[in-house]
């Protein structure tokens, strides 16, 4: 290219850096373009300076350990960026394109070289996101595993403890009889029915909480269906919870008649939590009603009580474990099992557990099972 | 998984003894494509790539097992089990020759001999050692490497300009030559360059052959003279060469300085 060519411009003005250079990186040629932005003149860098000595020092390993393998390898390459560090200091970060040729017997190396601000700061960015986004998924599977880890721990206390504690109320609940047998008086009579009623209901809990356990690391309650019959099995079962209850009044009936499959012992947990639950959060001044209806394909068992309604949001959550209907600083407080364990019994038999509730006519529970195994 | 798949392994040639190749930090096995096939006529060449690089099953780079050169001397005592037949040389370059002597101190009977290929110890300044970088460069060489490997987290092809004369070369390296997972190379990249094995050279009996070049910005001629001193058993050839890679810009001198040093072995 002459002085006098008219395209001179095209190669010393390009809107890019060009430089040809040897194969060690030595300056063959360098246009105005890529000398300005190094901030030095062409003289002081063709024949005298190498490339790489603009780099910054991790822009010299790159350039050792993937620029020249590449070049050497494939003969070319294309995008790799680097930073210029400028006679006065100043870095600016260059995106690069090279292809090694042979000319005039002498291999050279071809350099185009863009200036990347935008896409440098760009690529910042993207680089923070990312690595807030690393940290906050670390933060939030370290959190999860804390509570899946606590989440265990509980529930294998939870079979501990209540396995433990059931021996001890077994012995309380024998004494207990044999204390009734041994001619009490009326008020020594009284107290032990207190004590009774009081180890039926720590019994109960514990119950619960072991089919919580089952449930939840065991994949399911289990249940023995057998063929029952319902009205018979439902008389005694409220005559028991007549008993346990004492002075509350529990009213009970039965609709139809006839077989159904089902765990008598799992079925007389329903209605003993349902009932418990019933007298623990309906008007004290109401009767819990209890009502069995025998149907052609199912059977249901529904249990009522007036009171304050259940809030439609607490509804929906109401059959998980831990929840409760009232607020966490009512002194009747149970652990909140009794739902939970009623809905798992249910799902069991292949049936369901819905709730009903409104002020004007109160809350039912109602448990809806299958008369027979091929009933759905 | 099988150590062939782990580390891509490509067994060619036969002869009387093994020698392994083993590439240096940023690329891959085909690194030996100019000197591989010149010894494959006389001797098994196994060629591999360090788990993390190239076409290793990047699912095994395990960031505890891989946060030392230590577990990749693992995998070459494992290599050398497998794939070994006769006596075994192995040939590193660059990191991989630490890898290497840790192999060697760690497995005497595994190998014979040693080639290191730019081989550095240490590659931070302390003290008296002149290892050519402080610890500011490796953090420079952190960032250049994340925005260079940004766009490649995608696994697009590259866009290759041209290599008229070696068409097929291209397409075969484009899609792993160089190229790894950003996460792995970042982290190869700082277990290798503040790695610091100057405790353990001097624990490597066998024969060693440290090959270094007239001008590396890498491994300074300083550095090779640094090994040469303090292995107990060595040769340094100095070969005329700019740059860290002579197996690739200087492939006939570096055979011959090979060539010379299996001979003397016996080898």
């Amino acid at each position: 290219m002459s002085a006098a060519d008219p395209d001179a411009t095209l190669f010393e003005q390009a809107a890019c850096g060009l430089a040809r250079t040897t194969v060690d990186g030595r300056f063959l040629r360098v246009n105005a373009t890529f000398a300005a932005w190094l901030g030095r003149d062409v003289e002081h860098l063709v024949g005298r300076r190498r490339l790489q000595d603009f780099f910054t020092m991790g822009g010299r390993i790159f350039h050792q350990t993937h620029w020249v393998p590449l070049l050497e390898m494939q003969r070319s390459v294309s995008e790799v960026k680097l930073e210029l560090v400028r006679a006065d200091g100043e870095k600016i970060p260059i995106v690069f394109n090279a292809i090694r040729r042979e000319r005039d017997g002498e291999i050279i190396d071809d350099v185009a070289a863009f200036v990347a601000r935008d896409r440098d700061m760009y690529e910042r960015e993207l680089l923070r996101s990312r690595r807030r986004l690393e940290e906050l998924v670390t933060e939030a599977r370290r959190v999860q595993e804390g509570e899946s880890a606590r989440a265990v721990f509980a529930e294998r206390m939870v079979g501990i403890v209540s396995h433990d504690l059931r021996n001890p109320l077994s012995t309380i609940t024998m004494a207990c009889e044999l204390l009734a047998k041994s001619a009490p008086t009326e008020r020594q009579a009284r107290t032990i029915g207190m004590i009774q009623r009081g180890v039926n209901r720590a019994t109960a809990l514990v119950t619960n909480l072991l089919d919580l356990t089952q449930a939840q690391a065991g994949g399911g309650i289990s249940v023995a269906r057998k063929e029952i019959d319902l009205r018979e099995f439902f008389a005694s079962t409220m005559e028991e919870l007549t008993f346990t209850h004492g002075a509350r009044l529990l009213e009970w009936t039965c609709v139809g008649d006839g077989a159904c499959f089902a765990d008598p012992d799992r079925l007389a947990q329903v209605i003993g939590n349902l009932v418990s639950n019933a007298m623990t959060y309906g008007a004290p001044d109401h009767p819990v009603s209890v009502r069995a209806e025998v149907e052609p394909g199912h059977f249901a068992i529904a249990v009522s009580n007036h009171g304050p309604p259940i809030p439609a949001e607490v509804q929906t959550s109401i059959f998980e474990p831990m929840k409760r209907g009232t607020n966490e600083n009512d002194r009747r407080r149970s652990v909140g099992l009794g739902l939970y364990i009623v809905a798992e019994i249910a799902r069991a038999h292949g049936g369901t557990a819905t709730v009903t509730s409104d002020a004007t006519v109160g809350t039912t529970f109602t448990v809806t099972l299958p008369r027979r195994e091929t009933d759905t | 998984m099988s150590v062939l798949r782990r580390n891509n392994v490509t067994v060619t040639g036969a002869g009387r003894g093994t020698l392994f190749f083993a590439h240096g930090f940023g690329c891959d096995q085909n690194m030996w494509r100019l000197i591989a096939p010149w010894y494959a006529e006389r001797y098994r060449t196994v060629l591999f790539d360090l788990v993390g690089s190239g076409g290793s099953e990047l699912s095994a780079y395990d960031p505890v097992k891989c946060a030392s050169l230590q577990g990749h001397a693992e995998d070459a005592i494992e290599l050398a089990k497998e794939f070994g037949q006769g006596p075994c040389v192995f040939v590193g370059h660059s990191v991989s020759a630490m890898i290497g002597l840790l192999a060697g101190i760690a497995s005497p009977d595994s190998f014979a001999a040693h080639v290191m290929v730019g081989p550095s110890p240490c590659y931070i300044d302390d003290g008296d050692y002149v290892g050519g970088f402080s610890r500011d460069d490796i953090e420079s060489l952190l960032g250049t490497l994340e925005s260079n490997y940004l766009g490649w987290a995608s696994n697009m092809a590259p866009v290759i300009m041209g290599a008229p004369d070696q068409p097929e070369l291209v397409t075969e390296l484009t899609n792993s030559f160089c190229r790894t997972d950003p996460e792995i190379a970042k982290h190869f990249a700082r277990t290798t360059f503040l790695s610091d094995n100057r405790a353990d050279v001097p624990k490597l009996r066998s024969p060693t052959l440290v090959l270094q070049s007239r001008d590396d910005l890498i491994a300074p001629v300083v550095v090779g003279e640094y090994l040469h001193r303090h292995l107990p058993n060595s040769t340094l050839t100095i070969v005329d060469n700019v740059g860290h890679c002579p197996h690739l810009s200087a492939p006939s001198p570096c055979s011959a300085a090979v060539d010379a040093f299996l001979l003397a072995q016996g080898l």
